[in-house]
């Protein structure tokens, strides 16, 4: 793997051999092209979604604790999860779940920075992203973007900088209208060869930096991306990798009519086309009232319907062992239902999902308390959770960065990944 | 007027410290023989003991559902609830967390010690000093606090830390001086944080160690006093590299601080940047326009000493000036279409006009913003129906009144996001005074002075500050409603919705709700962040006496809150970053600057143009970005520019401007009813060209909302949207160009690409970048098409998106 350290961007940029930045980019794009490396999904559920109502049940704690759902047998022996999700029932063979995972970032913002990159957030280092780690190891072949955000980004690149963060495409695709991202496809009139007839002047004239590419994050920043914007802009694979249309009515009922079924099936599609990271959103977890009626009738028959048919896709296309794939939210919910039927923010304990890749489908790994309030011994971090999603991926959770505060920092430093997952 | 110190960091510059009292030792010496005689008090050391061993962490029982059955405050400062925490039943059966019968029994000593299996794990030996100050406490009685004692002040010792090359670890010592004019030691006590940890770390105790060149800050927490000390490494020898700019002793002020820290580090800031670059970061800065090309030329050609001293004078005249700051002073206001009370976009443009109005008189800071804090809907003595009338007009069709000529703003404090006292209170102390609440909003803040009482307090102060229908105007209100068919729904009132708004369209008068002093339950005597504390009657306007403690002269956030932002608009950083964030925690790079700048801005009357003009005269403002091997690293104190991306509106106005007609170009220019950062600022907010470059929506209390990062929707959009694509259709120079060439006549080619250099990066291109140009318009079929082609290559330069 070609695995492209700031520091040796530092060095082509400072020390010469006339090498510029953005051509030393393409070179290692170009190389990135041969290999059938992996890629990866992450499944943000934002709002923290209630791990006792998903897939943690305790259906033996008293009423006011286990909540009104129960669990159901699933494909797996001794796993069970909530009865909402029959079609991931039949599945179970194909994901691990992980339980008894705790943190102790109650809130939205930090939470979500804690699980997004597997640090616990500080004020002075800003942890990138998975997905700009994935862009920064695995970068995308020439014509497509390596990381895109379906919808809005969940976390920055931090001290990668600007050039990893992902291609958001704004807004959800919606079932029935025509999904384009804006200034993806070539505008009328113009042709392939003018846009490259001025792409080649560009290059030419563009040289106001020029022996000091890489000082400055924007500087940067903006040649990385000019270049991906121009190999995106003139590729047909692309264009297509966006186009919804081009599946069968039947595939796109299979993932569901719903904006997150559209979402989740255009994620294959990216990943299909080999684009290295998508992020998709699944919104409205955070139910501090009406719990129940909003994960029974709305929010995990969605999830099931639409992750289910993500799965047998990539089955279907042998992507699925070259895929690595994390579902999760922020953080848990409260043990104890509220007086208005909710549950509150509880970082305590909290599950997650990990698929695809040399993930051992079909078990679960780690344990809460009989209340769910807590891992039962000393549980899981969102740092081991990480560092088993890095491994998964392919890249060594201890792999060391020349951050923009002017030291190595480990990528995943408190974690370790997740023992028998593999 | 009474000022205490919350602001250590401040403070401690600013006053001399008193030496005669006597101090007392720390407690890990007081307290290293059991046999002291000394009972360890809850305030002072007990519940600062707990924070320094983690106790009261959000994962321990700092936990709002508590660990183990027991539960602390947050991060401390609730004595009353760590007392009843403490002394509670325990549930557990291996006896009660607290025996003062037999102190040695106490769970809150064997847990800790590991005597009994404890989750936490080890937090201390028995017989150490930690185990003595809670056996000791216990033993006494185990008492509380009732009336918290009041930290006067947080001091740190030394002042500030510069690392030589030999000099590699420094123990701090931090005293506390409490209002009764004791102290003591606390070192021992103290919960220590590195702002940096690639320059300096920090233990437990207070031992600093260097790591590597740089600076930063190391803070000490306690009580709830917060006090920091600078740490520096210098990046180069000192001596080799201090060389004094030829002109450095008739430098402004400005320049002077920032080289006396830059000396500090060993940097040697960057010479000035050349007239060109001078020219597009000075009229991007101050009026968000890029120049045109005969302002260029002009400039170029100009060979007085000082053409920039006339050039910023002129700048600052201009109403792009005043354009450009309303529309930052609207993200500092959170001036949002989606908040708005009602009629959001109508709203959001009054407020922008408003604004713009005065900072077009260079009305002074103060006064605007007294304006705004000090709103009300009617004036006094105004009717109820007079006050209609007058809203009215301001929406009439026919001849409308001018909503800005109103002598308040009261849109601030009607957004639907404004009505509870404690979303007043978030807000006001951001936008105003640069400090971010929210955590003491459910506890003691972590990382800042502010407790939740303190919160609390500032959130009482808003009680009676409502917006909605006054009972006297009830009656008539509902009349008018019923007249033109307004659906009151509540005894609040209901939005004036589109409809309706066409009846006062037509010059009927509709019935508004209006921003009112209620009465509060009783008088009240509140704290005002400590620094500060009002006697507020039961039906007094509590904004009346907050305005007067900002506007004087020793508020420590009102001025430099402001100060700090306006730096952070002329640099890619503020002197405190973030620029949102005046905490003692978080100090800034270069108090004396800051200090000089806030000290300056108050003494001229807040004169927003005063402010300006001293930053961007500087020598610090003009510099060049190209490093030196001295500056390469820093990016903390202005020793170079470093290239920003252009905000969203001026990208806007920038692409019009460099498409439009010759004879259009200066109207384009000033025309601000058709810029973004004019008229359209609020038309525009939330589109998708705005939205891709990252002009805030204004809703949150965070200045981080503007985004001016590069993404690589911005490089595509530049590639390809169909608004750039529209953008060269319908330029009006290029359709000049065309009538020509199709005309016949001889046109200057190298003239044309000059022009067009001069139009986009506002400088001459260089024989090299004209020969380039030249092979390309010879090989296209027509000059139209090369011009095109052009255009499209140099707004995608960086050095059209950046401003460097």
């Amino acid at each position: 793997m070609n695995q492209i350290s700031r520091r040796q961007m530092l060095k082509v940029g400072v020390l010469g051999s006339g090498l510029s930045l953005s051509s030393f980019l393409r070179m290692n794009a170009h190389a990135s092209e041969e290999d059938k490396g992996r890629s990866a999904i992450l499944v943000f559920l934002g709002g923290g979604p209630s791990h006792q109502d998903t897939f943690d049940l305790k259906p033996d704690a008293p009423a006011e604790y286990r909540g009104q759902f129960s669990p159901i047998k699933t494909a797996a022996a001794g796993v069970e999860i909530c009865e909402h999700m029959p079609r991931l029932a039949r599945r179970a063979e194909k994901y691990a779940v992980i339980r008894g995972i705790t943190h102790n970032l109650a809130a939205h913002g930090l939470g979500t920075r804690y699980l997004m990159t597997g640090n616990r957030p500080t004020p002075v280092v800003q942890y990138p992203m998975y997905g700009s780690v994935v862009s920064h190891e695995f970068p995308a072949a020439k014509d497509l973007p390596s990381f895109v955000s379906i919808d809005r980004p969940v976390e920055g690149p931090g001290y990668l900088g600007a050039e990893y963060g992902p291609l958001s495409t704004g807004e959800k695709p919606r079932y029935g209208q025509p999904f384009r991202v804006r200034g993806i496809t070539l505008g009328d009139g113009l042709t392939i060869e003018k846009y490259e007839s001025r792409r080649n002047l560009l290059s030419d004239i563009d040289k106001a930096f020029e022996r000091f590419e890489d000082l400055d994050d924007p500087v940067r920043g903006l040649d990385r991306f000019s270049e991906q914007a121009y190999r995106i802009i003139s590729s047909r694979r692309s264009r297509n990798a966006f186009d919804l249309t081009s599946e069968t009515e039947r595939e796109v009922e299979r993932f569901g009519r719903h904006e997150f079924g559209q979402s989740m099936l255009l994620t294959t599609r990216l990943i299909e086309a080999g684009v290295r990271f998508v992020t998709v959103l699944l919104e409205g977890w955070d139910t501090h009232a009406d719990n129940f009626n909003r994960l029974g009738r709305e929010l995990l028959p969605r999830f099931d319907q639409s992750m289910s048919a993500l799965l047998d896709r990539l089955q279907e296309k042998n992507r699925l062992d070259s895929t690595s794939i994390l579902v999760t939210g922020e953080f848990g919910r409260t043990p104890k239902v509220n007086a208005r039927v909710g549950r509150d923010h509880w970082a305590r304990a909290m599950s997650s999902l990990l698929a695809g890749g040399d993930i051992r489908g079909g078990q679960v790994l780690g344990e809460s308390d009989d209340k769910a309030q807590g891992p039962k011994s000393d549980g899981f971090t969102p740092d081991d959770l990480a560092a088993s999603f890095f491994k998964n991926i392919g890249i060594d959770p201890k792999t060391e960065y020349q951050a923009n505060v002017g030291r190595p920092i480990t990528l995943i430093r408190d974690g370790a990944p997740i023992p028998g997952l593999f | 007027m009474r000022f205490v110190c919350a602001a250590s960091v401040i403070c401690v510059l600013a006053s001399s410290l008193p030496g005669t009292e006597k101090t007392l030792r720390p407690a890990n010496q007081r307290f290293a023989d059991s046999q002291t005689s000394e009972v360890p008090d809850f305030q002072r050391h007990v519940v600062p003991l707990l924070g320094r061993l983690g106790c009261n962490g959000r994962a321990c029982h700092g936990s709002f559902q508590g660990r183990g059955g027991f539960r602390l405050s947050l991060f401390g400062y609730d004595f009353k609830m760590d007392h009843a925490g403490l002394t509670a039943q325990s549930s557990s059966k291996q006896g009660p967390r607290i025996n003062t019968k037999t102190p040695a029994k106490s769970l809150a000593i064997l847990k800790p010690s590991l005597e009994v299996n404890h989750e936490g794990g080890n937090r201390f030996d028995l017989g150490s000093w930690e185990h003595h100050i809670l056996e000791r406490w216990i033993a006494a009685g185990a008492r509380g606090t009732s009336a918290p004692r009041e930290l006067k002040r947080l001091e740190i010792d030394p002042k500030e830390v510069v690392f030589a090359s030999q000099l590699k670890s420094v123990k701090l010592r931090v005293v506390a001086h409490w209002e009764d004019g004791t102290s003591e030691d606390v070192t021992p006590l103290c919960r220590f944080r590195t702002n940096d940890d690639s320059v300096v770390t920090v233990d437990n105790n207070g031992h600093l160690e260097s790591v590597g060149a740089g600076d930063s800050h190391v803070i000490a927490f306690y009580d709830n006093g917060v006090a920091s000390v600078p740490v520096m490494r210098p990046f180069h020898t000192v001596k080799e590299s201090i060389v004094e700019s030829p002109n450095a002793a008739d430098g402004n002020t400005i320049d002077k601080l920032v080289r006396a820290k830059l000396n500090k580090l060993g940097i040697v800031a960057s010479p000035a940047c050349t007239d060109a670059e001078f020219l597009r970061r000075v009229s991007i800065d101050v009026t968000g326009t890029l120049p045109t090309p005969d302002e260029v030329e002009r400039f170029l050609a100009d060979k007085t000493k000082d053409k920039r001293r006339r050039k910023i004078d002129e700048l600052l005249e201009r109403p792009a000036y005043a354009a450009w700051w309303t529309n930052k002073l609207c993200d500092f206001t959170g001036c949002n279409p989606r908040q708005q009370a009602e009629l959001g976009q109508e709203t959001s443009v009054q407020w922008y006009m408003w604004i713009y109005q005065r900072v077009k008189s260079n009305i002074a800071y103060d006064d605007l913003i007294e304006q705004i804090v000090l709103a009300k809907s009617r004036r006094s003595g105004q009717t109820y129906d007079d006050y209609a009338s007058e809203v009215s007009a301001y929406f009439r069709l026919d001849s409308p009144s001018d909503f800005s000529q109103r002598q308040t703003m009261p849109h601030y404090w009607t957004r639907r996001t404004m009505e509870k006292p404690e979303d007043k209170a978030l807000a006001f102390a951001h936008n105003f005074l640069g400090i971010r609440l929210q955590c003491a909003q459910c506890h003691k803040h972590p990382f800042a002075p502010w407790t939740q009482r303190d919160f609390q307090q500032f959130s009482a102060l808003f009680e009676n500050v409502k917006y909605g229908v006054v009972p006297a105007a009830d009656k008539r209100y509902r009349e008018l409603a019923k007249q033109v068919g307004l659906n009151v729904r509540g005894k609040n009132g209901s939005p004036i919705r589109k409809d309706v708004l066409r009846r006062a369209q037509d010059g009927r008068t509709i019935p508004w709700r209006e921003l009112y002093i209620d009465r509060r339950k009783a008088a009240a005597s509140i704290s005002l962040l400590r620094s500060d504390v009002v006697q507020l009657a039961a039906d007094e306007d509590p904004r009346v006496q907050i305005m007067q403690w900002m506007k004087q002269q020793d508020n420590p956030w009102f001025a430099r809150a402001f100060v700090n932002r306006v730096w952070a608009g002329y640099f890619h950083i503020g002197i405190v970053e973030p620029p949102d964030d005046l905490n003692p925690a978080n100090p800034p790079s270069n108090p004396a600057l800051l200090d000089w700048l806030a000290d300056g801005f108050v003494e001229r009357d807040f004169d927003m143009k005063w402010l300006h003009r001293q930053i961007v005269s500087s020598e610090t403002y003009q510099r060049t970005w190209k490093p030196n091997k001295t500056n390469r690293d820093d990016r903390r104190n202005f020793s170079r520019s470093i290239p920003r991306r252009v905000p969203a509106e001026v990208v806007y106005d920038g692409l019009k401007q460099a498409v439009a007609a010759t004879d259009n170009l200066d109207k384009v220019r000033t025309d601000l009813t058709r810029r973004a950062t004019g008229h359209l600022s609020m038309w525009l907010a939330g589109t998708y060209g705005m939205h891709v470059f990252g002009k805030p929506e204004r809703a949150l209390n965070c200045d981080c909302e503007r985004i001016n990062q590069p993404t690589l929707l911005q490089s595509i959009f530049m590639h390809n949207d169909p608004l750039v694509e529209q953008r060269l259709d319908e330029s009006g120079w290029i359709t000049e160009i065309s009538h020509a060439e199709k005309a016949g006549d001889n046109l200057d080619r190298r003239q044309l690409v000059k022009t067009a250099w001069l139009r986009t990066v506002n400088r001459p291109p260089t024989t090299s970048e004209i020969d380039r140009a030249n092979k390309h318009l010879a090989k296209v079929e027509s000059l139209e098409e090369g011009i095109r082609d052009l255009l499209w290559v140099l707004i995608n330069t960086k050095e059209f998106i950046l401003n460097r």
